[in-house]
């Protein structure tokens, strides 16, 4: 009688404990939010590289076309671009390139790199030239 | 005498548990935790350029040179001569293919220089340069 009666208690009616799962699961997510990085937008700028031609016929060849020399600022000072051999900033240059632009979107442009220049710089002049749509960019380095 | 009712007082759980898993069921999926590119190599800003938009295409080859002119493809540092071979193979295997240079800004163009002669003696001609076309970070 007395094991019949302790037998009756009512069972506690079994329920999942959610607790540590959610505590888990706000961990996670907390996580995944301070992880995730957002990528930069990147562009590419196609430039060809002319085929090593004797020194004597890139300077004929090159005749009629834009020079724009790219050098290290910091050993000739300005700003690391000159345009056919003469110093320019980089928005002189840009009003070169869009008034050139206006006759012709196919004109040749060339970029010359001296060896010790920085990579930032042509990438500059690049960025100018596909400001004003100019294509037909080559980069030759010296 | 006064009867509780106890469930009245519980919050339902069950639909922000169900949003908090779809949430970190996005996280898993869109997260790339091995980056695919050296993260010191800092890419000059070219807000005018065309941008590189979703998978460009799948024979694209991406080099990296970072500052001091080291060459790493996927983040494998390479000796010229490995670069050189890697692109001829791969050159006798597909033809033309795209290769895009991820230079740091302060990288000196006779280090790029060496890059572009690679290419142009296996016989790429056209090479594409990496910049920042806008900053989401």
């Amino acid at each position: 009688m007395k094991l019949r009666s302790t037998n009756k208690r009512p069972v506690e009616n079994p329920k999942l404990e959610m607790t540590p799962m959610i505590d888990v699961v706000f961990q996670l997510l907390i996580f995944f939010v301070v992880t995730l990085k957002q990528e930069d937008i990147l562009a590419h700028l196609d430039v060809s590289r002319p085929a090593p031609v004797p020194k004597a016929r890139q300077e004929e060849q090159v005749q009629d076309l834009l020079q724009i020399t790219v050098y290290n600022e910091r050993a000739l000072g300005g700003q690391g671009v000159s345009v056919q051999g003469r110093q320019v900033s980089f928005r002189t240059l840009e009003s070169h390139l869009s008034r050139l632009a206006s006759y012709s979107r196919n004109l040749s442009i060339i970029i010359k790199c001296t060896g010790d220049s920085y990579h930032a710089n042509l990438v500059k002049v690049l960025d100018l030239c596909a400001k004003v749509k100019l294509k037909n960019i080559s980069v030759f380095s010296m | 005498m006064a009867r509780i009712r106890r469930d009245l007082a519980e919050i339902d759980m069950t639909p922000m548990i169900d949003v908090v898993f779809q949430l970190i069921i996005f996280f898993i999926v869109t997260i790339q935790m091995e980056k695919e590119y050296n993260p010191d190599i800092e890419l000059e800003r070219s807000p005018h350029g065309p941008p590189i938009e979703g998978k460009q295409n799948v024979l694209t080859m991406e080099v990296e040179i970072n500052r001091f002119g080291w060459i790493s493809i996927h983040g494998a540092q390479l000796t010229h001569k490995m670069f050189r071979d890697i692109m001829r193979n791969r050159y006798n295997r597909y033809g033309q293919f795209p290769v895009l240079i991820r230079a740091d800004k302060k990288t000196k163009h006779k280090d790029v220089k060496a890059v572009m002669d690679i290419c142009t003696s296996v016989g790429i001609w056209r090479i594409n340069f990496a910049a920042v076309k806008e900053e989401r970070s």
